[in-house]
């Protein structure tokens, strides 16, 4: 690496049989050659691409007459440019850019003395400037912010189920007790709600004989091996709808965190923190499952508020 | 122009040439052209289904005789086949000679294989006519491939195993995909296939080695034998959960637009989203893009 | 008669703007030639088939989430109540001529852009083109990185798909997991609980085409103002010196070269455009928040993040009535601030540890910096294997591997592979440093035996230009003016004094 001097004086300019306007191509007519073929491709591609769109072609005729009209009429200007044009190399100085001492000086003490003579002897309306721009760019903030959306309030802690809520397919159909077979998953929603997100709950049915791996408390949550857990993953919300019904394991497909299905979806592995809320559930003298209340806990992501 | 052909470019350019290759190559497995334009899209019709020919030198009613005259309900698109008798006696021999070894001479199982009493024809059918059965390696998820036994031969097993527990499991279905809801089909796809299989239908990786398997192989009778009876790790969607319309739908909707998926915008990346994508565009595009750099500019 | 013309237009102009003094210095301007000098006129062209393509399509996309029946050519969705955004987007793929050659080359592009700035920052980082005086031109260029990876997260999700609506799911619990402010943020943006009010579309859509291309084209014009104010920099060689730039003269050499590599960027971007197919929504289905596909990940450039997510461990910090979500908030939030801040911060802790405070228009030869080179391989080490873990699922189904295995390698790879990346990238440094006459051409070497047996060597000329002489400052021409030879004058004709 080198510094090298400056140059004193300006450089010479250039003759015209100087070396350094020569073209980099050893034969340059075929240099010419190779370009202008390339551009007269180019243009015949560029007409066909025209072609193309007036007899709508597929996008890959589109594609192609535009790409390769592109691509070789680029090349034919690049090769002209690189092997016909002069090569140089040519040098110019750089100048230092920063300014002079004394300009620098003159700067300073501009603003500060200036500056210093309006400001020190008039402290009070300087102080009130800055106060009431401060309060403008504070308040210009609250329609900027506030007005975009509501305040969230209570609204991630409640669902729409209750006490009694029907569980319904996406279509609306009550979902009786005979319509899974043991094995079955499916995805419903408290009657009059379908499609809604915070609500989505996801529907299976387990075999009678995992009973003992219900978390204490809950064994009257489930109702002939019907067990209901929010669908939304704790980690970040995705629907959880892969389930491994050999191993009674519901996997989220976003991350792939594991949440056993048998005993009260406690995460096995993957990056979700907690449980999936399990929705309680029976039957009613009908056959149709309803819930008996509604989640015991927020659903979905964590969040500050979620105790 | 000749500078284009020198050594100096050949190791750079071979490189990002065949990694692009490589890259184009293991995203698009199929990459016969799009054959199904988007606007002509049909499902496929059932007779696809019953093609092998029967073994010639037996007395034996053919594959077409079997299920003649068995015209798929109009109502739902799906008839549950009631294989005939005749297929029983077969059936047990090849079972004998083939499966009694891991599932037990009755198919009650053995400590190697389970129980297969219950399951029905169709639970059978599915496995045998995938080529899943007989396994060819116990210690992973069984894989598809091409199956042993030709479609006469898949249906005398399927007929003796389910002669075992007459009425009982999942039948052999015929479906007709004609006149097929697609849209029906690919609503509740999304709903309740995309989660394992990918809404392209490529299949993914489960748990412990477990996997999805990917779609583009299964015919319509083996989408509705798969939804019905819920091979392995698959839950088990009865009619109560998907009405046979609805497994009529979606067989429709994966032999006739998963299976043939509208790529119109080029060589389908396998179908796997960005990753794919992701990888052509840098090794692809910017890769032939330095390419250029290092032709027009200098390497001093 | 055209040079006539042009002289009387430029005089009229010159009369009222008074451009000529500047015009002629500005098409005397000398760019080095070297090929990675050209990596950001990828970016840059990549940004105006962005801008070009991206009118075509705002002209067509309908930034709605209203509902509407599906009434286009694409059969499957027939029938089906899609949103207003989804419904535009399959029409723009299926009913608009060449609208699917300009939206999949609008993707590309994307992707194509950012891999491009992506390389080109690597390049000046590795050669510290970042050094005084560049330092606001790096941080222009970070902040157009940052800004760039925002717009396409947000252009890919305008079209409303299964698949980037997973992107827009997990991006509102990311927000909401801001201690804090994380639930009010989330809901003042999208308008309430997840899905929101509906305005998410059209909000994305005016900063995805209004606010941040603004931004970034006024960086743009910041970016390359820099670079003519402050001169490209060069690598050391023949004739280069920290006071002067040699190479080719901005009109008509690089003007021809760069116009022709715009046209062949533009060219690989629309054929890739039309045969390799990206981001196909028609077979996504509209996106519903209680649906979703398995092999789900986001775009290239955010796959970092998706990797990072997924090895986090599940750690949750709950107590005193609140809770903070670390396994999202740490590497969602603060380990992409973290990045970004060391990126945007870079040439000052770099002048502070070396205590550098000279001028550089001089590149470094990466091997001549090995800590610096070390860190960059050890970050772009950590990127790159968070960025592979983005995909986790594929990995385990395409090499038939456990998931719980795939996911374990990655969490140590993570923190293993940038220490030894450093190590190696350090020890290669040293090494190349070390070897003698590197960088410079093979020299033919003769062997001869003598009659005992004994061999020896006997050395050939150096080839020409590898001599000591190759770093000597030879004056050259500094701008080509024409002159014939019989009226060249020791002053010469038509000279500007600068």
């Amino acid at each position: 690496m080198t510094d090298g001097p400056r140059l004193e004086g300006p450089l010479p300019p250039a003759a015209l049989d100087d070396p350094h306007l020569t073209p980099y191509a050893k034969h340059p007519e075929r240099a010419q050659a190779v370009a202008a073929i390339a551009m007269v491709v180019g243009f015949l591609a560029f007409i066909a691409f025209g072609v193309a769109y007036w007899v709508d072609a597929s996008t890959q005729w589109e594609a192609a007459t535009l790409g390769v009209g592109l691509l070789f009429l680029g090349f034919g200007v690049t090769a002209w440019g690189k092997y016909l044009m002069p090569q140089g190399p040519f040098v110019e100085e750089r100048h230092a850019f920063h300014s002079t001492e004394a300009e620098r000086e003159a700067m300073t003490a501009a603003i500060t003395e200036r500056g210093g003579m309006v400001v020190k002897r008039r402290k009070l309306l300087g102080g009130l400037f800055l106060l009431g721009s401060t309060a403008m760019g504070l308040v210009l903030m609250f329609p900027l912010i506030r007005s975009l959306g509501p305040k969230p309030g209570e609204t991630l802690f409640v669902t729409n189920w209750k006490k009694g809520s029907k569980l319904v397919t996406i279509d609306g159909r009550e979902v009786s007790a005979d319509d899974l077979e043991v094995g079955g998953v499916l995805t419903v929603f408290p009657k009059g709600f379908t499609g809604s997100s915070p609500d989505q709950v996801i529907l299976l049915r387990l075999s009678q004989t995992l009973q003992p791996l219900t978390p204490p408390g809950r064994t009257d949550w489930g109702v002939l091996g019907y067990v209901a857990y929010s669908k939304m993953c704790t980690h970040l919300g995705c629907p959880v709808g892969l389930y491994q019904e050999q191993t009674q394991q519901l996997v989220c497909p976003c991350h792939q965190s594991i949440f056993d299905v048998a005993a009260g979806a406690i995460p096995q592995f993957g990056p979700a923190p907690r449980p999936l809320p399990q929705l309680p559930i029976t039957v009613d003298a009908t056959g149709i499952l309803v819930a008996q209340g509604g989640f015991n806990q927020p659903v979905g992501p964590g969040f500050w508020e979620r105790s | 122009m000749r500078s284009l052909l020198k050594a100096r470019y050949a190791a750079p350019a071979a490189l990002v040439g065949g990694m692009g290759i490589v890259g184009l190559l293991a995203f698009s497995p199929g990459m016969a052209p799009a054959d199904a334009s988007p606007t002509t899209t049909s499902p496929p019709l059932t007779a696809t289904t019953a093609t092998t020919t029967p073994i010639g030198h037996r007395a034996t009613p053919s594959v077409s005789s079997v299920l003649a005259n068995r015209t798929p309900s109009n109502q739902t698109g799906i008839y549950n086949v009631e294989l005939p008798a005749a297929l029983i006696a077969p059936g047990q021999a090849l079972f004998a000679a083939n499966c009694s070894s891991c599932h037990g001479p009755e198919a009650l199982g053995t400590v190697r294989a389970p129980n297969l009493q219950g399951l029905g024809a169709g639970t059978v059918d599915f496995w045998v006519s995938t080529g899943r059965m007989p396994l060819a390696n116990s210690s992973v998820q069984a894989t598809r491939k091409p199956p042993r036994f030709n479609r006469l031969q898949t249906l005398e097993i399927a007929a003796w195993v389910q002669s075992l527990t007459p009425g009982l499991g999942v039948p052999v279905p015929l479906v007709n995909t004609n006149g097929a809801d697609l849209e029906s089909g690919g609503t509740l796809f999304t709903l309740n296939c995309a989660a394992c299989h990918t809404i392209t239908g490529a299949g993914d990786a489960l748990m412990d080695g477990a996997y999805a398997p990917s779609l583009h192989l299964a015919t319509p009778t083996q989408v509705v034998e798969a939804i019905r009876s819920g091979p392995g790790n698959m839950p088990h969607f009865g009619p109560g959960n998907i009405t046979d319309t609805e497994t009529r739908d979606i067989s429709a909707y994966v032999t006739g637009v998963l299976q043939h998926p509208a790529n119109p915008g080029g060589v389908g990346l396998g179908g796997i989203g960005p990753v794919g994508e992701g990888f052509v565009g840098l090794l692809v595009g910017v890769g032939a893009l330095m390419l250029v750099c290092f032709w027009i500019g200098d390497r001093t | 008669m055209i040079d006539k013309t042009i002289d009387k237009s430029l005089r009229w102009v010159d009369d009222r703007l008074g451009v000529a003094k500047g015009g002629r210095t500005f098409l005397d301007k000398i760019f080095p030639d070297h090929w990675s000098f050209m990596l950001g006129e990828i970016a840059l062209y990549s940004f105006v088939v962005l801008l070009v393509t991206g009118v075509f399509l705002s002209l067509y996309y309908i930034p709605s989430a209203h509902e509407v029946v599906y009434h286009g050519s694409y059969i499957p969705l027939r029938g089906q109540k899609v949103s207003e955004a989804y419904a535009s987007t399959v029409g723009l793929s299926f009913d608009v001529r060449s609208g699917l050659l300009m939206r999949q080359a609008h993707h590309w592009a994307a992707d194509i852009f950012l891999g491009s700035i992506a390389v080109h920052m690597a390049r000046v980082f590795f050669t510290g083109a970042f050094r005084k005086p560049r330092e606001f031109n790096w941080i222009v260029g970070v902040t157009m990185l940052i800004l760039g990876i925002v717009n396409g997260f947000l252009g890919y999700s305008l079209p409303d798909d299964l698949v980037s609506g997973t992107g827009i799911r997990i991006a509102y619990s990311i927000i909401e997991s801001i201690p804090l402010v994380g639930s009010y943020i989330a809901f003042f943006l999208f308008g309430g609980n997840y899905p929101g009010n509906g305005l998410i579309i059209p909000r994305f859509f005016i900063i995805h085409v209004l606010i941040v291309p603004l931004v970034l084209i006024g960086l743009l014009a910041a970016h390359l103002g820099l670079l003519v104010k402050q001169k490209h920099t060069q690598f050391p060689g023949k004739g280069k010196t920290e006071h002067n730039v040699v190479g080719s003269p901005m009109f008509p050499t690089f003007m021809a070269k760069t116009t022709g590599f715009l046209f062949m960027v533009t060219a690989v971007l629309f054929l890739l455009g039309g045969f390799a197919q990206i981001n196909p929504i028609w077979q996504f289905g509209q996106y519903e928040p209680y649906q979703i596909s398995y092999a789900v990940q986001p775009d290239w450039y955010m796959g970092w993040l998706d990797g990072a997510l997924r090895i986090m461990p599940s750690w949750e910090w709950v107590g005193w009535g609140h809770t903070i979500p670390l396994e999202v908030f740490l590497p969602a939030v603060i380990f992409p601030g973290i990045i970004f801040n060391i990126l945007i911060v870079w040439p000052f802790i770099e002048s502070r540890y070396t205590k550098d405070l000279a001028y550089h228009n001089i590149l470094d030869r990466p091997r001549d910096r090995p800590k610096r080179t070390g860190a960059g391989a050890a970050m772009l080490t950590l990127l790159g294997m968070t960025f592979f873990a983005s995909s986790t699922d594929v990995l385990a189904n395409f090499f038939q591997l456990p998931l719980k295995d795939v996911l374990w390698f990655f969490r140590i790879a993570v923190v293993v592979s940038p220490i030894i990346a450093y190590v190696v990238a350090y020890k290669i440094c040293l090494e190349m440093r070390a070897a003698e006459g590197i960088g410079k051409r093979k020299r033919a070497v003769v062997i001869a035996r003598s009659e005992s047996g004994e061999y020896s060597t006997i050395e050939t000329a150096p080839r020409p230009g590898d001599g000591s002489a190759e770093l000597d400052a030879i004056p050259v021409p500094t701008f080509i003016d024409l002159v014939p030879p019989e009226l060249a004058t020791d002053e010469g004709v038509r000279r500007v004094m600068r």
